[in-house]
């Protein structure tokens, strides 16, 4: 292919020799994003509950110490006290091929682990890792959420008789889910940027892209540029989705 | 008039020591990636060894040239060269005639084939058995552009990593059905996995590693050549060859 020079120095030509790279690798990115932010979401909300667990008498108090506040916290803080890149490496060569493994898979072994490993490898561990990442973060968003609702709400509610659960996703969920927007956007912006960790272990998806074309041609401007407007749409894109739910749950507060 | 001289003379003198000074003891910095065992790696003492090392160092003695090894990750050592943060590289580069047209070479100091590792149980003969298989690369190297004029540039067959170990660790885990890379290593490597062998193909055409500068750099170049001839014509390159693999050196071409 002939060279072709964007405002003098652009190698365009690079770029669109590998379109379909980018296209697919762009896809991934959003893919992968778009399942990590609703799977930690739910992941979150259930760890931020676990972490609020709490009985008067035993032995559900116990339960609630033993079984639900201290596992959440302790995986809370190994999630959010270790490097992400770290997870996804331990996840991925040291975790995931104790499960999945032609040899000797505890879960899944022989020829389906040797396709799953080989077609989807890098998905799962990279959507695990990411998952439990931002898990660990959205459950102090939705900790700080629950917390940041008057605890006369949920005695009000109680005392009119409706259950904890009815409590939880009648009257206090939806108050507390306005004010956690913001940081959920934040974290879902964070989510997509932190995807591009997963090119280390061969995901294809934009900065692996990036990766690919920078080492065939020793070229940085043009792959990384690219990958950068992307991105920037991307998150300029979330952004404008978060704003929209903030004015659509927000006006309840407008009076 | 007399103030200025009184001034500027001492200055310009002073200037001319210093640059004289600054010119003799002037250490150049020698990138090398050092996840490249054996040619560079680090050892446990957190200093860079191996072969790549042990030849970079007689050169740089022969030739009177006082040098510091950095450790450069390998997709960003030809940038590092490019703006002027390394002044050589040594880290098993292949000389080739595309990079040949971005930087200038020495001549070569190692033969080099590349080596296809597979599991025990494959029946690949050669690059041709591959088609259709996962094959893992290290991104940018001569593996990944065989594999690239192979199987296709934006091929999703094709898993690029960072570094030979990781594109190994993904093949012991069946991530991949076959890595191609450069023969030391991909030896070196598959031998630590009991259930991994290597496969050579005939077609594979012979390659030599270079010591690289940026282009127009003869004054540097001359004097990395004239060493690496030095220590090929007093047997400490043959002596350095045999510590690191076991085997004679094979002769090499002059350039």
């Amino acid at each position: 292919m002939e060279p072709i020079l964007w405002f003098g120095w652009f190698r365009a030509d690079i770029i669109a020799e590998y379109g379909v790279m980018f296209w697919r690798g762009l896809q991934m990115t959003i893919l992968v994003t778009t399942i990590c932010i609703m799977q930690g979401t739910a992941l979150g909300l259930a760890i931020g509950l676990a972490r609020l667990a709490d009985a008067r008498h035993s032995p559900a108090r116990q339960i609630c110490r033993y079984l639900l506040r201290w596992p959440s916290t302790v995986y809370v803080s190994f999630f959010r006290g270790t490097p992400l890149f770290v997870q996804i490496l331990l996840i991925h060569f040291a975790v995931l091929p104790l499960f999945i493994n032609p040899a000797d898979g505890l879960l899944i072994s022989g020829e389906t682990a040797r396709s799953l490993k080989q077609n989807y490898g890098a998905f799962i561990s990279g959507i695990l890792a990411l998952t439990l990442n931002s898990g660990a973060y959205i459950s102090e968003i939705f900790r700080a959420g629950i917390q940041s609702i008057d605890r006369g709400q949920i005695e009000a509610s109680r005392s009119l008789g409706l259950s904890f659960a009815r409590t939880m996703t009648h009257v206090v969920l939806p108050q507390a889910f306005r004010r956690m927007l913001p940081p959920l956007g934040n974290n879902a912006i964070a989510l997509l940027k932190d995807s591009s960790l997963i090119s280390a272990i061969g995901l294809a998806e934009l900065a692996y892209t990036a990766r690919t074309v920078a080492g065939a041609y020793s070229r940085y401007w043009e792959p990384y540029l690219s990958i950068s407007f992307m991105y920037w749409t991307l998150t300029l894109g979330l952004a404008w989705a978060v704003k929209k739910l903030e004015a659509r749950y927000g006006r309840g507060d407008t009076r | 008039m007399n103030l200025l001289k009184k001034i500027f003379l001492p200055l310009g003198l002073l200037a001319l020591v210093a640059a004289n000074v600054h010119a003799q003891t002037k250490e150049l910095v020698v990138g090398s990636s050092a996840t490249y065992r054996p040619f560079a790696y680090e050892n446990p003492a957190k200093e860079i060894v191996g072969y790549d090392v042990d030849i970079i160092k007689a050169v740089a003695q022969k030739a009177g040239l006082q040098i510091k090894i950095v450790n450069t990750p390998w997709t960003g050592i030809f940038a590092a060269l490019n703006n002027g943060d390394v002044d050589l590289v040594i880290s098993g580069v292949t000389i080739n005639e595309k990079r040949k047209q971005s930087y200038d070479f020495t001549a070569p100091y190692f033969e080099a084939r590349q080596l296809i590792g597979v599991h025990k149980d494959s029946t690949a003969k050669g690059l041709k058995d591959l088609a259709g298989k996962k094959v893992g690369v290290v991104t940018g190297s001569t593996g990944d552009d065989i594999a690239s004029r192979e199987f296709g540039k934006t091929s999703p067959d094709i898993k690029r990593f960072e570094s030979t170990p990781v594109a190994i660790s993904e093949l012991a885990n069946s991530g991949v059905d076959a890595v191609i890379g450069d023969n030391g290593v991909i030896a070196f490597r598959v031998q630590e996995h009991k259930q991994l062998k290597t496969v050579s193909d005939p077609n594979f055409p012979k390659e030599y590693f270079g010591i690289v500068v940026k282009q127009g750099n003869k004054a540097l170049l001359d004097k990395l050549n004239a060493g690496l001839a030095a220590i090929k014509a007093d047997g400490t390159y043959a002596k350095i060859y045999k510590t690191w693999f076991q085997s004679d050196a094979p002769a090499l071409p002059a350039q």
